[in-house]
This record gives C-alpha cells, sequence and structure tokens, in this order.
C-alpha cells in the first residue's frame, strides 16, 4: 500500500549551516520524485529525515495521514537504499532480502514466499544463495532493493543508489529501478546529483539549492523552462552570457534579441547549444570556429564572436555529418530563435 | 578492501543509556588511576595507620630516592637498555620492512613469523632459551649488556615492526620507490631521502613501543642479565626486602611513579602521532588479509 | 630479464641487461634485511629449538624421561593448572568488560578517545614488578584501600596478593585495557549504515547485534580472548613480584617454576626446559586457532 509524503516546513541546522530551510514539498502516492541538486544543498538530509536517521529541528513530515515526525525509524513504513548497498555480509542475498520480514517475525512460509517474490523481481534468482562480497555492485544493489521492498513499503528511499557503480552498470539500473518502482507502484523519493539520471526516470523532479526548493517540475517542463537562475544552470548544459541591457532590451549583435527582465543594467541570458542555429549564408551574427569536438552522433562547436567590441564565447551542437566542413578557423554566421534564450537579472 | 576507519557515528541514545554508559567510564577511570593514586601518595606518606590517607607526609623518600646510588644506577641502566633496542630496531627493521615491500616479498612471511615466536613464547621462555643458546655459542657474552640488549631488541621488534610496516603501507612506499628510482636515486638515498621523512609516525610509535616494552621488562633481564641491574629488577628486590628494610618500600613507590609518568607521557606522544589513523598493536585483519593474497 | 626482440633491419636495439651473478643477486635481495633476520634466527627461533631439543635429550640421547619427571610431579601438575586455569579467567574477564568497553571507546568522538587510547596505552605497559607493587600498594596488607576501608571502620581482610584472586586482579589491569586496544580496530568494521539500513528494515537494536553485529564481531572478539589467553599463561614479572618468594601458600604457575629452578637448581635446566616447552605448544596452539578464526571472519568482509 503506498501513500504520498507531505513535507511541512522542514528545517535542520548543523551548527551555523543550515542544511533544511524551511522546505514543504507534496509528493503524490506513487510518484517517483528526484531531488536533484549539487553536494551540500540538502536533498540528503531531506531524504534522512523523511526516513528519521535525521531529527528536524521544526517542521512535520506525514506519510499519508500519519504525522511521523517524532517517531523513530523502525516504527515507518518505509524502505531505504543506500549509496554503498549496505547489506549484511554475513546473510545471503536471500536473507538479506527477507531480513525486514524476520524481524517483524513473519511466518517462515510467507517470508520465503515473499523473498522468492523479491527476488523474481530484481532478476536475482540465480545469486539467491551468494554473500554480498560474491556479487557485482550492479547485483548488490538489486539486492538492497529487493530488501528495501520487502516489507511492501509505503514509501521507497533512494539515497543516490548508483554513485558507486561504473557508468554502464548505472544505466541498466537506473532503468532498473524505474521499471521495479513503476511494477509496484510505491511511492519513491530519489536524491541524485546527476541531473541526467534525475529526468530520466523521475515523474517530477526538485531542484535544490542551499536547503530550499528552486523548483519542483516535470522533467520536459525543467528543461525548457527553468524558473531561476540556478535551476538553469544546473539543469541541461546551456551557454550562459552576461550581456549588456539597452533600451529594456538585451540581444548579440544580429544573433538575437530579447527583452530585458526588469530591475538590471545588465542581464544573464541561457541558451542551449542545439538551438544556435549555425549557418554559411551570412544570416545572423558573424562567428569564428576556434574548435571542435567530435561526440559522436553530434559535434560540439567552440564559438567566438565579436559584438559591440566585446569578445562571446558560447558552444553550439550539430550533427556531425553537418559539422565535417566546419573547421578550426571557418566563418560562420549564428542565430538563435528569441524563444529559445531565457534571460535573468545579472548578479541575481 | 578498505581500512577499518572508525567513524564515530552519533546516534541520539535515550538519557539512560547515556548515564548507564557515563557510570560505566567513571568506575573505569577510577579503577585505572586509583593504583597510580596509591602510588602516588605511598611517595609521600609518612605514618600511615588505618585511614584512606597517611597521617603524616614527608618529602623524604624522594630525597632518599635521588641519592641512593643503587636506584639512581638501575633507572641509568634501564634507559640507555631501553635507548639501545629501541635504536637498533629501528635500524634493524626499517631496512628489512621496506626491503620486504619493495624487492623481496618473500622476505614478508619470514618477518611475521619471526614476529609470531615473542607473542607465542613468554619473554621468559625466550630469555631461557638465550640463556641455553648463550651457553654453547658465546659464553664470553653471558651476563653482558649487550647481550640482554639484544634480547630485548629481539623481543620488541614486532611492535616496531608493525607499526613501521602499517606506516609504510599508508605511505605508499612501493610507488614513491619507483617514482624516486625514476629519478635516479639509489636505494640508499630512497631510503634516506624519500621513506623515512614519510614514516615518520611509525618511527616514532615503533621506538616508544619498543622503548616501553625494554624498560618493563623483568624476566630476561633477570635471567639473561644476570648481575645487571634495572629497574624492574632493582624493584623487585625492594619488593621482597619490605619486612626488613621499610623505607626501601616508600622509594620503590617513587621509582613506580616515575616509571609511570614516563610511560604516560610516551603514551600521550603515541596516540598523538596516531591521531589521524587507528592505532593498531597488532596485524589485524587488513594485514592478515594481505599476508593471505600474499 | 630482459629478452631482446628481433632487430629490424635498419634498428638499433637496447643491448639486453647483463644477468647478475646468482650469487650476487640473491645478496641484493636479502642484505638490507640480513640484521634482521639474525636477530630473529639467532635470538627467537634458535633458542626455542634449542629448548625443544633439551627437553628430549638424556644422559644416553634423546629420551622421553624428563617429561615424564616433570609431568609426574605433582607440584608441576599444580602449576600447570593452575596457569591454564588463571589463563582462562583472565581472558575471559578481559574480555567481558573489554569488549563493550572497546565497542563504546571506538564509538567516541576524537578528544576523548584520544584521551582514554592514552589512558589504556600506558595501564596495557604497566606490567611487570611495577603492577605488583601498585597492587600491594591498593590491597595489600597496608594498602590504601585496605587502611581506608579498616578506617571506616570495615574489617576489610584483603586477598593476598600471592593468591589467585590477587593474580586475576592485577593480571585483569593490564590484561582488559590490552584486550581493548587489540580488539579496537575490529569495531571499525561494523559500518554505521548497517545499522540504519537494519533500521529501516525495522529491526530493534538487540535485533541488530543478534543478526548482525555479534556474527560479525565475534570472530575477533575471540581472537581478542585467545590472545589475552596466550599472553596470561607467559606472564612472569607480576607473578614473580606477587608471589615470587615462594611460601607455603604462594600460588604455583608454570613460569614461576621455570624461574625457581633456573635460580636455584643448576642441573634443572632440563625440566624447566620442558616447562618452557609446554608453554610453548600451548601458545603455538592458541595463536594457530587465532589464525584460523581471522580467516574464517575474512570470507564474509
Amino acid at each position: 500500500m503506498s501513500s504520498g509524503v507531505s513535507l511541512q516546513d522542514v528545517r535542520k541546522s548543523f551548527g551555523s549551516v543550515h542544511a533544511l530551510d524551511g522546505v514543504s514539498l507534496e509528493i503524490e502516492s506513487g510518484e517517483l520524485i528526484a531531488l536533484l541538486g549539487p553536494s551540500g544543498c540538502g536533498k540528503t538530509t531531506l531524504l534522512r529525515s523523511v526516513a528519521g536517521l535525521e531529527q528536524p529541528d521544526g517542521g512535520r513530515i506525514l506519510i499519508g495521514d500519519r504525522d511521523v515526525t517524532g517517531v523513530p525509524t523502525r516504527e515507518r513504513p518505509i524502505g531505504m537504499v543506500f549509496q554503498s548497498y549496505a547489506l549484511f555480509p554475513n546473510m545471503t542475498v536471500r536473507q538479506n532480502i527477507a531480513f525486514p520480514l524476520t524481524v517483524r517475525k513473519r511466518p517462515t512460509a510467507e517470508i520465503k514466499a515473499r523473498s522468492d517474490e523479491m527476488l523474481e523481481l530484481v532478476n536475482l534468482v540465480p545469486q539467491a544463495a551468494r554473500y554480498p562480497n560474491q556479487i557485482s555492485g550492479g547485483q548488490a544493489q538489486r539486492a538492497a532493493l529487493g530488501r528495501a521492498l520487502a516489507p511492501a513499503p509505503d514509501v521507497l528511499l533512494l539515497d543516490e543508489p548508483l554513485s558507486a557503480l561504473d557508468a554502464l552498470v548505472r544505466t541498466r539500473l537506473r532503468d532498473e529501478i524505474r521499471r521495479v518502482q513503476q511494477l509496484v507502484k510505491t511511492t519513491a523519493i530519489y536524491v541524485t546529483h546527476d541531473q541526467s539520471e534525475a529526468m530520466a526516470i523521475a515523474d517530477r523532479v526538485a531542484v535544490m539549492n542551499h536547503g530550499r526548493v528552486e523548483q519542483i517540475a516535470a522533467p520536459p517542463e525543467l528543461y525548457e523552462t527553468p524558473a531561476t537562475q540556478f535551476s538553469a544552470t544546473f539543469v541541461g548544459s546551456r551557454n550562459a552570457l552576461e550581456l549588456p541591457v539597452r533600451d529594456g532590451r538585451v540581444s548579440l549583435g544580429e544573433a538575437f534579441s530579447v527583452p530585458a527582465p526588469a530591475g538590471s543594467s545588465r542581464a544573464v541570458v541561457f541558451f542551449r547549444p542545439e538551438d544556435v542555429e549555425v549557418g554559411l549564408n551570412g544570416v545572423g551574427l558573424p562567428a569564428t570556429v576556434e574548435f571542435k569536438i567530435f561526440l559522436g552522433a553530434t559535434s560540439r562547436l567552440h564559438l567566438v564572436t565579436d559584438s559591440d567590441g566585446q569578445e562571446a564565447r558560447f558552444y553550439a551542437d550539430l550533427p556531425s555529418r553537418r559539422a565535417v566542413a566546419l573547421v578550426p578557423g571557418a566563418r560562420v554566421s549564428v542565430r538563435v530563435e528569441p524563444t529559445d534564450v531565457r534571460a535573468f537579472p545579472a548578479g541575481g | 578492501m578498505t581500512t577499518a576507519r572508525v567513524a564515530p557515528a552519533p546516534i541520539a541514545r535515550p538519557r539512560e543509556r547515556r548515564i548507564g554508559t557515563r557510570l560505566f567510564f567513571l568506575v573505569a577511570a577510577i579503577y585505572f588511576i586509583l593504583p597510580l593514586v596509591a602510588v602516588l601518595i605511598f611517595t609521600f606518606a609518612g605514618r600511615w595507620t588505618a585511614n584512606i590517607l597517611p597521617d603524616s607526609y614527608t618529602l623524604d623518600w624522594w630525597k632518599q630516592a635521588i641519592g641512593n646510588p643503587e636506584l639512581v644506577g638501575s633507572f641509568s641502566t634501564s634507559i640507555v637498555l631501553a635507548t639501545g633496542t629501541a635504536i637498533l630496531d629501528i635500524l634493524f627493521v626499517v631496512p628489512a620492512a621496506y626491503w620486504a615491500r619493495v624487492r623481496n616479498r618473500r622476505l614478508r612471511p619470514i618477518i611475521e613469523l619471526g614476529a609470531a615466536i615473542p607473542f607465542c613464547l613468554p619473554y621468559i621462555v625466550i630469555a631461557f632459551g638465550i640463556l641455553q643458546l648463550s651457553g654453547i655459542v658465546v659464553p664470553g657474552l653471558q651476563g653482558t649488556f649487550l647481550l640482554l640488549m639484544l634480547g630485548h631488541t629481539a623481543i620488541a621488534f614486532p611492535f616496531v615492526y608493525w607499526a613501521v610496516d602499517a606506516a609504510m603501507s599508508a605511505a605508499g612506499v612501493e610507488r614513491l620507490s619507483e617514482a624516486a628510482e625514476a629519478c635516479g636515486a639509489t636505494p640508499f638515498q630512497i631510503v634516506r631521502r624519500v621513506i623515512v621523512p614519510n614514516i615518520t609516525p611509525g618511527l616514532v610509535t615503533g621506538s616508544i613501543l619498543a622503548f616501553a616494552t625494554s624498560f618493563g621488562e623483568f624476566a630476561m633481564a633477570q635471567v639473561v642479565g644476570r648481575g645487571l641491574r634495572t629497574v624492574p629488577i632493582w624493584s623487585a628486590e625492594a619488593l621482597r626486602s619490605y619486612i626488613s628494610a621499610p623505607g626501601t618500600f616508600n622509594q620503590l613507590a617513587v621509582i613506580t611513579f616515575i616509571t609511570f609518568a614516563l610511560l604516560f607521557v610516551l603514551s600521550a606522544i603515541i596516540v598523538y602521532w596516531n591521531r589521524n589513523q587507528t592505532l593498531r598493536l597488532l596485524p589485524g585483519a587488513a594485514a592478515v588479509a594481505e599476508t593471505e593474497r600474499g | 630479464m630482459a629478452t631482446t626482440a628481433p632487430a629490424e633491419a635498419g634498428t638499433v636495439t637496447a643491448p639486453a641487461r647483463p644477468r647478475r651473478a646468482s650469487a650476487q643477486g640473491w645478496i641484493s635481495r636479502w642484505l638490507p634485511a640480513l640484521p634482521l633476520l639474525v636477530v630473529i634466527g639467532g635470538l627467537l627461533l634458535a633458542p626455542a629449538l634449542l629448548l625443544v631439543v633439551q627437553s628430549f635429550v638424556g644422559t644416553n640421547g634423546l629420551t622421553l624421561d624428563l617429561w615424564t619427571r616433570v609431568l609426574s610431579s605433582e607440584l608441576n601438575q599444580q602449576a600447570i593448572l593452575t596457569s591454564v586455569v588463571l589463563g582462562v579467567a583472565c581472558a575471559t574477564i578481559a574480555t567481558i568488560v573489554g569488549a563493550p568497553m572497546a565497542w563504546l571507546i571506538s564509538r567516541m568522538f576524537a578528544k576523548s578517545r584520544a584521551g582514554w587510547l592514552a589512558l589504556l596505552n600506558v595501564a596495557a605497559n604497566f606490567g611487570g614488578i611495577g603492577l605488583a607493587f601498585a597492587y600491594i600498594a591498593v590491597l595489600g596488607t597496608q594498602g590504601m584501600i585496605t587502611l581506608g576501608l579498616q578506617g571506616l571502620g570495615i574489617g576489610f581482610v584483603p586477598p593476598r596478593p600471592s593468591s589467585f584472586i590477587g593474580l586475576l586482579a592485577a593480571y585483569s589491569y593490564t590484561n582488559i585495557p590490552l584486550f581493548v586496544l587489540l580488539t579496537i580496530p575490529a569495531m571499525g568494521i561494523l559500518r554505521s549504515e548497517w545499522w540504519e539500513a537494519a533500521q529501516t528494515a525495522s529491526a530493534t537494536r538487540w535485533q541488530f547485534w543478534r543478526m548482525i553485529g555479534i556474527p560479525v564481531l565475534s570472530p575477533f572478539i575471540a581472537g581478542g580472548w585467545l590472545l589475552i589467553f596466550t599472553w596470561s599463561i607467559g606472564i612472569y614479572g607480576i607473578a614473580y613480584g606477587l608471589a615470587g618468594g615462594g611460601g607455603a601458600a604462594a600460588i604455583s604457575l608454570i613460569t614461576l617454576q621455570i624461574g625457581n629452578i633456573l635460580g636455584t637448581d643448576v642441573f634443572g635446566a632440563g625440566r624447566a626446559a620442558v616447562l618452557a616447552v609446554l608453554l610453548m605448544a600451548m601458545a603455538t596452539a592458541s595463536l594457530i586457532v587465532y589464525r584460523w578464526l581471522l580467516r574464517r571472519a575474512l570470507r564474509w568482509l
């Protein structure tokens, strides 16, 4: 049985550091929400507060209708997956998975049935009798997932579960986690610092910075329309240029011109590399290719332009086939559709 | 295999548990400090009848102790002996430990077997063995300072080896040596300029442990060092004679207290040098695993 | 040894490194360790072997004579039994008190941990005659606690220093700290994430310890027990200080017997050798079990 999670004005300080600065969040039953942000933004503290491993200084935490704010971890209806797997070394995979049921003193038959079910769910049946030091990282994390889900918790908590794994294993396991979560429809809170990971699997992403939630949105919306400068820099790779504001508009020569945000003489503009139109036909701002980086399907051009006597450097991503002729030193012209440019006041 | 680093987890404990813990440690602290306090009081005690504290105090015993040539002589003998043991151990162990890591892997199990012997065999047994062997091979050395010092070097070397080996492991001497060799240094230069400065905690800990072992060692001093007077030897005589020569008893308190103070300073130094890592007295799990893997 | 690549026309190949004469190679591999090896061989290994040999040497070559004589003597049997019982008692006390202490200290914050480690270091090294004297200073007939309690009107008769209880109390003073220092590193093996994971799985503290903590730590605790046992049966200094004077009611231990024979009996070398080899055998067996325990513990970690 899954429940929603409600976080109401949660605060936590370590000494003079405000790890959580009044976080309020409503998480719907069955959704997977990712907490995304750099180290120290408070995402892990928030997750551990829901788990009961940290005690907030203020605010309330509800799981379903139940206020669990002072309740010990042991009594909360949760399952948790740790970054380092935290599998018990003296137990087999099966015993690890069965552990939450064993400590609840469930009947033996039920334990066997349920652990069989979990082993099937995470594809670990052949490894059931192995010990943690005999299996790979990916298998260990799947076992940890099985253990967390075995007692059918209301909320599944995941603390950067993929960080300790090799890149190749990471993608596969990421999709595994999403598949399993959708199958059992358990509410899940997933902490990560990797924005592509967050956007690949989450129903919604909460971007956190300095103990606060900057923006919550579904991945496409977050990607297209970041609400704050921080979100813009953190999610997706973007070009960022600081430009002067003139007559209420901010522009980069003939490349683009957009209305300026109010109240500032300078603005920071963001636009994505793939939105930069590069042509050889002279339409737009003249630019020179400094160098080109081959990334497989796309190539990234490092461009330098001269606008109003000021140099500007940014990237443009093109399909590699189209970039074949664009060697370092080539002269091109660039423009960006105004709707693809977001402007924020500088210094904000 | 990750090294076992002790991570203090500030888990919120229920109040009763914390009080229980505090009480436990309070009792433990009293238990450990009490004998030392008692010894200290003995050094100042005058007349002492049925009371927890003496009836009168005096500085006499300290003056007598300092003026007692046998006592002072045994103290200086012990100091010289212990220092010599520490120096010899460092001189013997460091090259061997280094070579075992960098050049000759087969040295390691041999050294470790040797290091197990002083743990396996009580010092009295080793002392007895050395006595018998020296009688056959080098009778001229029997009862000499040199032989006793060599004996102490042998029984203290495991402590020195484990401390130095751990420090070498932490410093990554294999990689350092390779880098130094690539710069053209000779082994001697490498040890002197690169290795030794990087294993200082191990050198300090090891030499202190060797010193402490030698200073307080009784069995070998009695059996091998016949005729030599170290602090433990003098103390044992004083202990026997306390009925016939009451003042000696209090002088014994003085030297015991001085020994304790010395040990305390040395222990503080060891803990200070090892504050960033777990202090290992014995190989422990990690090193056993390393050995098993060869 | 460097192999030379087949020379291609026109290329210059580096000359192969000259093969060292094997004697020279042998020396360079062993030389720096030679002093230590001589010390180990000559002052540890050879004496031990000599004692083993001497325990089997009689007037007409190899014989079990000495062994039968020694083992049939009631005094020696008493000494052996007492040594073993004392060793077991010491190890058990050190484990019961030391294991929780090691756990709690390993969880402390750096400053208090350092303070305790320093105190334990002192106590662990404070053995021998000094400790025997300190025991008498506290619990002897003129000891501080004795006089203090008598002053309060309690007719306290302290255990005789040379009795079993006396030795046990004195040995424990060094044994408990020694146990703690030996097992603190092992405590770090219990990762805090395991406790957190157990909590999220709804385990109680006791369930955690029963199912995870104790199974993982028990080989190391047992290893500590064995080490203290081995150490205790071989203690000489403290025993001599408390009971070495002899006397009718004084305790008898293997180590004291050896010391006795060496001190008084010119022809006793053979019998002392037997006792020494007996100690060696017990200690070696103990160490073998210790290694086995550690290897078993590591199969999970």
